[in-house]
């Protein structure tokens, strides 16, 4: 034994100990995520329930089994329950019934030994609604311009609607949308001149004229919107629900229409990933809980790079610095301990301090200076994108600084004296030879700074998140990039989904499919930064010396 | 040897090689002087059997000779020596050289011992012995100062090689005389001329090994040079 | 023995076929640099006492010593790398024809421009073979692209080194071997054509035959550069070079052409350095 532990093997076994755990932990995680996450975009399959309850009531549930567990007798006691002494625990379902305007919750719990019949028919159809949820049931009947049609031609009707809701949502979007930021523009600009006293009736009539041409184009478009609106409307269908009440959908309301039962497994398949693809670009519906998360997605990615842009050359620049042209004394010391501790100040912190400096202080002063005619309605004064950005770039600059720094250090001396001795300044020295060589580095920690930044949250509720962000902090207006508006954060938006919705039970599969998409993003970008820093190592390789 | 200074360098195994080359020198230098001292006493007393003893040690002395060289080439090639030891060693390789040649003219003289001499002519080689003494006297002080690489010695008896050309004169018109009165002592008297000769040789030959010495201790090369010269050193 | 040399010259010490040069007695035109009275302090130690010598113009000299004997230090003082160290006092001065380099109003990389400067190991900066010889010219502002090709094809061949890289010039120079790089560096310090040459023990991190290149290349150099090597290598500075200084402890011990010193040196110390002898 005493061997044993002299030959080494023990601290292998341990060492190899600790590779698995983390190992196992990282596919653990991933793997309860994924299939979690995933599970939600799967259509699945309708159940169709006869129930008898203990005072022998019949009644039909329709819907998809959410959940399953087992739970013991004694905790049903209260319940009043007439039940099988002998039997211990009691199998239920959760089932989504949808249909809102019927029900008031979406959701419901079946115990299973009052299920007298379980069916799968093939005639259930879920309709998926841009409000309201789902309505699950059968369907009646497809009026058609008030006139009673096949239900075969529905496929046909739903593409005709589609086609005109995406007409309706152009014009909503870019065109209507331009002209309300000129509108915007316009009114902004009067106010301005009204502040500078400088509203000459030249001017008051240029910009009337201005707005009078837009407010014509505006009635134009809204003219031309309620016409597709009144096409999209025409139609509607009937659907009979699991208590036999009949309800009429228009196809205003209707996003897909799907028969899950009649599907195989390749059909579900195309739905899956139809599914992930509607998840990835559309809007949230329905205070977050339906829908996609693109809003998310991109205000994640456009702060997380925007906040690259700004710490690296603060950081390189500052570690620069530090370790080039400072002195070696204890001040620079006391910088660096300095340095390396505030990245240990907890993230929170951050965020007050970005709400207290950047918001209020930076952003105020620039309203006041810049956007008066805005106010009282703060631009810069309120937390945004860019104090996001700001806020983070300052937590994750620590990084990026002692990262540089140990990259410069890792430099050999012969590189630089290699370049002085050919007459080189120490300026061109370490442009021309020491930034390239310790490009590497410089990566690295940019991937701990992106790592680190895309995974914040509690900062960004201080400084620029929001549940639900109305324009994309990117759009086809001037100035393009609206670094004064708020976003929507992936991290955030998990958050809200899982602890703030009105219905914590339907959004928990898509807190799984968010949170999996947020570490498939931060992956991405990592990925990304890693492989741009293997080919620059690639190029400055050292010789090993 | 302490002026060689050789057991002072940090490799011991070059210490070990310079003073093994250094023996050999000298132990060379014995046997030549031994043969040469036979040679001389085989020519004095007409000892045939000393005479053919020292044709026939000879071989020792070439011997030494050709191992002393591969020893010497060895060094230079596995120790690149300077400076003084550089000159040690070019000092030693001309050296053996040197005495490898006195070896071959004490065999010369060792051949005259062969000859039969009436005793008319015995008085030639009677002056014949006067000048071998002064080679030999030569010949040891030079291989003593070789041993002590005294520099002093060696400039002093480097002008001993004059006093041994003067003899070798002086003793040529003698034995000129001798032929031109006595034609029919002609071979014989060309016999003594040859050791005569050999003699003078072995005395140039000692005076190298002096100027060797000078070179080794003061690292000027002397050849060539004349005697106000040497002095100035 | 048959005197091949004429009579005047076969006297004493005078049989050497090269002319050598009167190291204490140099023409302005001959010497390149005079280093007078230099004095270097690291902190408190003194690392070179007093050192006072003239480097013969067109020629290669070397440094020998111990280690520690500050024959690096003093090489680094004629193009003034030891600027770098940290409080590193010098007094005394180094002129460059006859201008002091320590004065206050010299442009230091100016100077290193007409000091080049080769280093112990090869540090070929990580890029192309054709932009480390022309980074020098770059610096300087040099952007033709003819006049690169010209120079680097120039530097090149005089280093040695264009039949083995001129398929291959943008290829990294990390790419080459050991010797390649060292004569690389040089084509780069002397891509800039510099007076003075400094090698630091240029081969010490070579092989033997790498070594001999160089060692070649050095012999080539002169014709066009002043050159000062450093060595620790005393066949290598018996091999390559004209003039010798022996240092020790900070000292210049000795200093004179590489033919008296390595045959017959003057002082013990000297002696006993060069025979391998406790000192």
């Amino acid at each position: 034994m005493n061997k044993w532990f002299k030959s080494g093997s023990p601290w292998i076994w341990l060492s190899a100990g600790g590779v698995s755990i983390s190992l196992i932990s990282v596919l653990g995680l991933l793997w309860l995520i994924a299939s979690r996450g995933l599970s939600y975009f799967w259509p699945s399959d309708l159940y169709q329930f006869d129930i008898t309850d203990q005072n022998g009531a019949k009644s039909v549930v329709i819907g998809e089994i959410y959940d399953r567990e087992e739970i013991p007798v004694s905790q049903l006691a209260h319940l009043n329950l007439q039940l099988d002494p002998n039997q211990e625990v009691l199998e239920r379902l959760l089932i989504k019934t949808g249909n809102r305007e019927l029900v008031s919750l979406d959701f419901r719990w079946l115990l299973s030994n009052y299920i007298t019949k379980t069916e799968k028919p093939k005639e259930i159809a879920v309709v998926e609604r841009r409000t309201h949820g789902n309505f699950y049931g059968y369907i009646d009947s497809v009026v058609l311009d008030g006139k009673t049609v096949d239900q075969s031609e529905l496929p046909k009707l739903l593409e005709r609607v589609d086609a005109f809701q995406e007409q309706i949502d152009e014009l909503q979007k870019s065109d209507i949308g331009a002209i309300n930021y000129k509108l915007e523009r316009l009114r902004l600009q009067k106010r301005k001149y009204q502040l500078d006293n400088e509203l000459t009736p030249a001017r008051q009539a240029e910009i009337d004229s201005e707005t009078e041409i837009l407010k014509q184009d505006y009635e134009k478009l809204e003219a031309e919107l309620m016409g597709y609106r009144e096409k999209v409307a025409r139609d509607h269908i009937v659907m009979r629900a699991m208590d036999g009440q009949l309800v009429t959908v228009n196809f205003e309301h209707i996003l897909k229409v799907t028969f899950n039962n009649q599907l195989n497994v390749f059909q579900k398949t195309g739905m899956f990933f139809s599914q992930i693809w509607g998840f990835l670009v559309e809007d949230p519906r329905e205070a977050n809980t339906e829908g996609g998360v693109f809003p998310a997605i991109f205000g994640t990615v456009l702060m997380v790079l925007l906040m690259t842009i700004i710490v690296s050359p603060f950081g390189v620049i500052a570690a620069i610095y530090l370790h080039e042209y400072a002195g070696k004394n204890a001040l620079t010391k006391i910088l660096r301990i300095a340095v390396i501790n505030l990245a240990g100040v907890p993230s929170i912190v951050y965020g007050v301090f970005g709400l207290g400096f950047f918001v209020y202080m930076v952003g105020g002063s620039l309203d006041q200076l810049f956007y008066s005619e805005n106010l009282p309605s703060p631009t810069f004064g309120t937390p945004g994108v860019l104090w996001s950005a700001l806020t983070l770039a300052i937590l994750t600059l620590p990084v990026v600084i002692v990262s540089t720094e140990e990259g410069l250090s890792r430099i050999p001396s012969a590189m630089r004296h290699g370049s002085l001795a050919l007459g080189a300044t120490k300026a061109e020295t370490l442009w021309r030879i020491i930034l390239p060589i310790a490009s590497p580095a410089i990566m690295t920690g940019i991937i701990l700074a992106i790592a680190r930044a895309a995974g914040e949250v509690a900062p960004l509720m201080l400084v620029g998140v929001v549940k639900m962000a109305p324009n994309l902090p990117l759009d086809g207006n001037f100035p393009f990039l609206h670094l004064d508006r708020k976003f929507m954060h992936l991290g955030f938006h998990i958050y809200d989904v899982g602890f703030q919705s009105p219905n914590v039970e339907a959004a928990r599969p898509l807190v799984f499919a968010t949170a999996l998409l947020l570490v498939t993003i931060i992956v991405a970008l990592n990925m990304t930064a890693v492989s741009i820093r293997n080919k620059l190592r690639e190029r400055y390789k050292m010789l090993e010396h | 040897m302490d002026k060689l200074q050789i057991g002072r360098h940090i490799s011991g195994q070059f210490n070990e090689d310079l003073e093994r080359v250094i023996n050999n020198v000298m132990h060379m230098g014995g046997l030549v002087e031994k043969q040469l001292i036979d040679a001389l006493a085989a020519v004095g007393q007409s000892d045939v059997n000393l005479a053919k003893q020292v044709l026939s040690n000879d071989y020792q002395i070439n011997a030494y000779e050709v191992s002393i060289d591969d020893e010497c080439t060895r060094i230079i090639a596995k120790r690149q020596p300077a400076a003084g030891d550089l000159r040690l060693i070019m000092a030693v390789v001309k050296t053996i050289a040197d005495l490898e040649r006195i070896g071959d003219e004490a065999e010369k003289i060792a051949k005259v011992a062969l000859e039969s001499f009436s005793s008319s002519q015995q008085d030639l080689l009677v002056n014949l012995d006067n000048l071998g003494r002064q080679v030999l006297e030569f010949l040891q002080a030079s291989l003593d100062a070789f041993t002590r690489m005294d520099f002093e010695t060696a400039i002093k008896i480097h002008q001993m090689d004059d006093k041994i050309n003067r003899e070798y004169e002086a003793l040529m018109r003698q034995l000129m005389t001798y032929m031109m009165e006595d034609p029919r002592s002609i071979p014989q008297v060309m016999t003594v001329i040859w050791s005569a000769r050999a003699l003078e040789r072995i005395g140039d030959r000692c005076q190298n090994i002096c100027e060797y010495i000078i070179y080794f201790v003061k690292g000027k090369v002397v050849r060539h040079t004349t005697a106000e010269d040497m002095q100035n050193l | 023995m048959i005197s091949i040399t004429p009579k005047a010259q076969a006297t004493g010490s005078e049989t050497s076929f090269e002319s050598k040069l009167d190291l204490t007695n140099l023409t302005p035109e001959q010497v390149a640099l005079d280093i007078n009275k230099l004095n270097l302090f690291y902190g408190k130690k003194q690392a070179l006492n007093n050192i006072s010598m003239s480097i013969p113009k067109g020629q290669v000299t070397a440094f020998i010593g111990p280690s520690g004997c500050g024959k690096s230090t003093l090489l680094r003082c004629i193009n003034r790398m030891n600027d770098l160290v940290d409080d590193c006092h010098i007094s005394g001065e180094i002129n460059l024809h006859g201008n002091n380099i320590y004065n206050k109003h010299v442009d230091v990389a100016e100077l290193r421009r007409k000091v080049g400067m080769v280093f112990q190991r090869p540090n070929p900066f990580p890029k192309t073979i054709y932009e480390n010889v022309v980074y020098g010219l770059r610096i300087m502002g040099e952007n033709n692209r003819r006049n690169l090709d010209e120079a680097v094809e120039k530097s090149l061949r005089s280093a040695a080194l264009w039949n083995e890289v001129k398929d291959r010039l943008h290829e990294s120079a990390l790419g080459l071997s050991g010797g390649q790089q060292q004569r690389l560096v040089i084509a780069r310090a002397i891509a800039i054509q510099p007076e003075v040459l400094l090698l630091d023990e240029p081969t010490s991190a070579l092989d033997p035959i790498s070594t001999l290149t160089i060692e070649e290349l050095i012999n080539d150099l002169k014709e066009q550069f002043t050159v000062v090597i450093v060595t620790h290598n005393m066949q290598q500075a018996a091999r390559v070079s004209d003039q010798t200084a022996f240092m020790y402890m900070g000292d210049l011990i000795e200093y004179s052409d590489t033919n008296t010193l390595f045959t017959t040196p003057q002082k013990k110390k000297t002696e006993d350095y060069i025979t391998g002898r406790y000192g």
